[in-house]
């Protein structure tokens, strides 16, 4: 199980928590033209890194915030948690 | 129209469970008339939250904190969010002078939780056997919202010399969590009352 330090209130195990995506997905610029390729992109497509990945997690069962994390999805290690306002 | 309790039909009182010394055992009771009132200020709004008193009671703006006095306490249930538990009946009338609806939301719950209060030297062993929170550090006038057996629950610690834990959540799984935590007693006993 993994214990994540949630910006708010501290270190609560993973089971308090639930996962938001990629942190590092920009959404277009509105009122821009865009095709429909850099659409799909955005909709769709993820990268699947194997190693440091920033994710956007829900503190869905304490204090309701999102946040984001930053985790090596192959040994799981976090190495920064921080509020969305803030850089990782 | 009197007002059903959540464990209306479910609560039984007596002795239950694999008890040693019945005048040491966990009690187990429903809390009924509570008022409850979730508060959220918006985060445009210019007005300072330390300047806010109710009932002289400033709101918490730490996590896991709450201030209390004899009939109402405040918790803090996120940043810019909290939640008031109160025995007096008319705090929604006083909440609503102090928080207006320009700079604030009040919503009040209270129809749509149960409430169960374990009472105890050991009710944090009953908790600890489907929650994750640590319990160890968890003092009195700590609260927090967490997780039992996958139940979305509030944790208020109102004692510390006899333990005592109030459990809130939503109406609907109070049933279920009724079950559960009289189940974790079971071990050692418990007292319905
Ligand atoms: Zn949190």
């Amino acid at each position: 199980m993994l214990e994540i330090k949630c910006p708010y209130c501290g270190k609560r195990s993973q089971n308090e928590f639930s996962y938001g995506g990629d942190a590092s997905v920009k959404r277009p610029d509105l009122e821009k033209e865009i095709s429909d390729q850099d659409w799909d992109n955005f909709v769709y497509f993820r990268n699947n890194p194997r190693g440091k990945h920033s994710e956007l997690w829900q503190h869905i069962s304490g204090c309701r915030q999102w946040f984001k994390v930053s985790r090596d999805t192959v040994s799981h290690e976090i190495f920064k948690t921080a509020k969305l306002n803030e850089e990782l | 129209m009197t007002p059903l309790s959540a464990l209306n039909k479910l609560h039984q009182k007596g002795l239950f469970g694999d008890y040693k010394n019945k005048n040491e055992i966990i009690s187990v009771s429903e809390l009924k008339n509570l008022k409850i009132i979730q508060i959220f200020h918006y985060r445009k709004s210019n007005i300072k939250i330390s300047s806010i008193n109710l009932d002289n009671i400033k709101f918490p703006e730490n996590s896991m904190q709450v201030n209390s006095n004899d009939e109402t306490r405040i918790l803090w249930n996120g940043p810019n969010n909290w939640l008031i538990i109160s025995k007096n009946k008319d705090i929604l009338k006083k909440i609503k002078k102090k928080c207006d609806d320009k700079n604030f939301a009040v919503t009040d719950l209270s129809h749509s939780r149960t409430v169960i209060e374990l009472k105890g030297n050991n009710s944090k062993e009953i908790l600890k056997k489907g929650c994750p929170i640590n319990f160890n550090e968890f003092k009195l006038n700590n609260c927090a919202n967490s997780v039992f057996h996958g139940i979305t629950i509030t944790i208020d610690m109102t004692d510390e010399n006899l333990e005592t834990l109030r459990i809130l959540a939503l109406r609907s799984f109070g049933e279920s969590l009724y079950h559960g935590i009289t189940d974790a007693c079971l071990e050692d006993g418990y007292q319905g009352i």
